[in-house]
Parts: C-alpha cells; sequence; structure tokens
C-alpha cells in the first residue's frame, strides 16, 4: 500500500500522476479520505504558499501544484460527500463587466480549487446580477471580484451595491484583487478583503469564511 | 544597443511598476522625470505615460512636464477615454519634433476612442486580443479571430483616414509561466496571419514584452537570467512574423538568439506542448 506521506510530496512537486496513483491506492486501502485531505493534502498546499511568499515558488510551480491537487481532490471529492464532509468553503469567481482580462483570476480559480475550496468560476465581463444570482444559491459564499483595468475597477463598488440591495451582504463575503486594486481601494468600496497575490487570495477566503 | 528595426516604447513610467507606483504615490515628480529622462538616453524611441487610476488633469499634467524633459514622443497610456482626452490635448508635437503621440490602446470594446482623433491626430495601439461578436464581448482564443479583429480595427482606422502604417496592432501577450491555454501558439501564428495578409501590409506589431516573463525568478538555477533570454527568444520567433515594436525596457539588451540557445529550445518546444506542459517545461528551464 502506498504511503499517503507520498501524496504530500506529489503535490508539492506538482507530480499530478503520482497523486493520482497514491490517492487511488489509499483509497483502495481504505485510508479516511478526510485524513488525506486534513494530513497531507492541505499541509502540502500549505507549504507551496510558503515557498511562493519566500520566492523559493513561483506561479508555475503554484500552478502545477494545484492542479496535482485537483487531480486527487476529484477522486477523494465523491467519498468526502458521501460521508458529509464539507468543503473549505464556497467561492463565486469572475472579472467584473467591461474587462475580459481573464490570467489572474484564472490564477486565483486554480489556487482556490486546490485550497479545497468549491469554485464557481463565472468568467470575464460578468455583470452585477450574476454575481448576485450566484452568491444567492448559498449562504456564507465568498464573492472574488478581478479587475485590469482602471476603468472596470469601479465595477467592483456596483457588484457591492448589487449585493447589498438584494439584501445579501451580510450573508456574503466580498475579496477583490487586479493589478490596479490597492487595500486602500478596498477599503473604500467596502470589500471584506485584498489580495495582491493567488497564494495569499486562498489564506484570505480561509479567513472570511471562517 | 536595441535589435536593428525594433522600435522601444519605454515602458517604465506607468503606475503597476511598482517602484514607479510609490514613486507617484510619494509625489515624487523629480523621480518620475528621471525615468523619462533615462529612457530617452536609453534608446527609448517613445516614453509610455500610465497614471492609473489618478485624474485626466493629474495625465494632463503628466504629459507636459515629460515633455517638458524628453524629446521623444509619448505614448498615451490610458484604457479611459476622457483621461485619454486630457493627455492628448496636453501633448505638444512640436516637443517632439512634429511627431504625433501614439494611442495606447484602443480595442473592440472602447473603438469609440478613435473619436479622439478629432482632439490630437495620433498613431492607435489596436488590440486585437478582445472581439465583440453579436454585441457580446470576449477574449479572443484563436489566431484566427485575433486576426478578424485586426482587420477588424485596421479598416475602422483606416475609414476615420489613418493609414495601415499609422496601425500598431497589439496581438496580445499573455505570461509564458500561467500559459495553459495555448496563448503562445495563438499568439504567434496570429502574427503569421496577420504578417501575411496583404490589405495588412504596413500596418506595425507590438508587445508589452515584460509581460512574458512576469512571475518569473529573476535567475535559473545556475545564477544565469531567466527574463532577458526568453523575452530574447520571443523577439527571436516573433521579428520575422512582422513584430517591429516592443513596450519594453531599455535596461534589457534585446539581442537575436542562436536556434540552439536553451531559452530558443525553451520557446521552441513551448509551441509544441499542450495543456500544462509548457508551463513546465518554463520550470525545468529555470529550475
Amino acid at each position: 500500500m502506498a504511503d499517503p506521506k507520498e501524496l504530500y510530496d506529489a503535490i508539492l512537486t506538482g507530480n499530478a500522476k503520482k497523486a493520482e496513483a497514491v490517492t487511488k491506492e489509499a483509497l483502495a486501502g481504505k485510508t479516511n479520505p478526510g485524513e488525506l485531505v486534513s494530513k497531507y493534502m492541505i499541509p502540502a498546499m500549505d507549504e507551496v504558499g510558503k515557498r511562493f511568499e519566500c520566492n523559493e515558488y513561483f506561479v508555475p510551480e503554484l500552478l502545477i501544484a494545484a492542479r496535482a491537487m485537483k487531480t486527487a481532490l476529484e477522486l477523494i471529492t465523491p467519498h468526502l460527500i458521501a460521508q458529509g464532509v464539507e468543503r473549505a468553503g464556497r467561492v463565486v469567481i469572475g472579472t467584473v463587466q467591461g474587462d475580459l482580462h481573464d490570467i489572474g483570476k484564472n490564477l486565483v480559480a486554480s489556487m482556490l480549487e486546490g485550497g479545497g475550496f468549491e469554485v464557481v468560476d463565472l468568467g470575464v465581463d460578468v455583470p452585477p446580477e450574476k454575481f448576485v444570482e450566484a452568491a444567492k444559491e448559498k449562504d456564507g459564499t465568498v464573492v472574488a471580484l478581478s479587475a485590469l483595468l482602471t476603468t472596470t475597477m469601479t465595477m467592483m463598488r456596483t457588484v457591492i451595491d448589487a449585493l447589498q440591495k438584494a439584501g445579501l451582504r451580510d450573508k456574503t463575503k466580498v475579496m477583490i484583487g487586479g493589478a490596479p486594486i490597492t487595500q486602500q481601494f478596498a477599503d473604500e468600496i467596502g470589500a471584506d478583503g485584498y489580495s495582491d497575490n493567488a497564494s495569499s487570495a486562498v489564506a484570505l477566503a480561509r479567513k472570511l469564511v471562517q | 544597443m536595441a535589435i536593428a528595426g525594433l522600435t522601444i516604447i519605454g515602458e517604465s513610467i506607468n503606475d503597476s511598476v511598482p517602484s514607479t507606483k510609490k514613486l507617484f504615490d510619494a509625489g515624487d515628480e523629480a523621480g518620475i522625470l528621471e525615468l523619462a529622462r533615462s529612457q530617452d538616453q536609453g534608446g527609448a524611441a517613445y516614453i509610455d505615460v500610465n497614471v492609473g487610476p489618478r485624474s485626466p488633469q493629474f495625465m494632463a499634467e503628466m504629459v507636459r512636464k515629460v515633455q517638458a524633459v524628453t524629446a521623444k514622443p509619448l505614448s498615451i497610456d490610458t484604457p479611459d477615454p476622457e483621461t485619454a482626452h486630457s493627455a492628448l490635448e496636453a501633448y505638444d508635437p512640436a516637443k517632439a519634433g512634429g511627431q504625433k503621440p501614439i494611442l495606447n490602446s484602443i480595442s473592440a470594446l472602447r473603438e469609440g476612442m478613435f473619436a479622439l482623433l478629432q482632439v490630437r491626430p495620433f498613431r492607435p495601439i489596436l488590440l486585437v486580443s478582445e472581439q465583440v461578436i453579436d454585441g457580446r464581448s470576449r477574449p479572443c482564443r484563436t489566431a484566427a479571430e485575433t486576426h478578424a479583429a485586426a482587420r477588424y480595427l485596421v479598416g475602422k482606422a483606416r475609414a476615420l483616414g489613418l493609414g495601415n502604417a499609422d496601425c500598431i496592432i497589439d496581438p496580445g501577450i499573455a505570461p509564458i509561466g500561467s500559459d495553459s491555454e495555448g496563448n503562445l501558439k495563438r499568439l504567434i501564428e496570429a502574427m503569421r496571419l496577420i504578417h501575411a495578409d496583404a490589405e495588412l501590409a504596413g500596418v506595425h506589431m507590438s508587445v508589452g514584452l515584460s509581460n512574458f516573463t512576469v512571475m518569473l525568478p529573476s535567475k535559473r538555477a545556475d545564477g544565469s537570467p531567466v527574463k532577458g533570454p526568453l523575452e530574447n527568444a520571443f523577439l527571436t520567433k516573433a521579428m520575422p512574423l512582422g513584430l517591429d515594436m516592443v513596450i519594453g525596457s531599455v535596461k534589457r539588451k534585446y539581442e537575436l538568439l542562436p536556434a540552439d540557445h536553451p531559452a530558443m529550445e525553451c520557446i521552441e518546444e513551448c509551441l509544441k506542448l499542450d495543456g500544462f506542459e509548457p508551463i513546465m517545461r518554463v520550470r525545468d528551464f529555470y529550475s
């Protein structure tokens, strides 16, 4: 039987094939799926995040590790659902209306998936009402907004206003990011959090769902 | 020394560059103007000016101040029509030897900015990585879509009296370190189509070259640089396909690379790979 510790190493090194093989073997060997996630997979992604913060890892390593994590999670999730184990949280993510940039948004979505979140990716050029609609589906949803242009960043305030009007603001957290975004801007528009990179976006989302 | 035939639009005066943002935030005008001077002396043919979300009045003031220290024409870099309007009004061609400024940029989503030609003639950068089809906007995902977007916007420019030589097409470059969707392949093939299109003969092509290597480490495991060689490899691949301008750094030693250079081999292999494989190939290049 595979040593589940190998799953930790596979995610840390971004070896998706190894992660898949070890996960299959561990599940066949009746290893507790929740334990696989909490003892090996999330710690591996936490370590990836730490290495990114200290410039030992860069975006390619983040993406490759998140893919390995996702590969393992796809195998484990049906078992977790059967056991009634909840995901880390639910995030509705999208680039705001008028903005077609998706690189940063995709990066954050990948890392959130790798971090164990259910991610609903609405794509680019997303009108405020789409965010509202998606947030309505579950209380406690985190709405993650991305913008790259100075002309579209103001749309983030419009989304927050729309959530307020729909009576969802108290049940929803809003996090924002993108090249022109700052903590000051986040504070000005009443967002709950701001992150300037994909790794810390996961830590922020975890904090917001606590 | 830059590559012959490659025009550099100096990228440094841009609010999204962290060190420049600090200068803007601190009101360090002397620091900003020093960037203009050093890029002028370093060989930039144009000086890009991007003030981020600051006001149109601030942009106009910045245009006047930068023009006071350089005779190079400016590239007015904003997606905001009002900010662009103020900048074009403030721009003085006489201070740039009569040369028109560049307006960076017009896309299918903001065609209305062509109306700014009435404020002052300019050379538009036409961002053709975005399209509007049946009223719906979306990114161009294929080379054919990118080529069609180029034809569309150049057609619009020509209808307003501009010539192909006034148009600078930006087919959109994305970071190679996160390219899991074949963007480099789309870009290279799009440039090939644009370059071969008789309708588009004489247009210029430009990319924001530093975006190609953003999010990568500065050094390989052996201590040699990562970004410069990969950017040079891109230039080597793209210049024969019509790329003749970049928004880039005058500090980089841009040069064409031989086919057996490791960065060249990396880029060539990335063009043959799919999905996450190019990202892994880039990681192998610097690891």
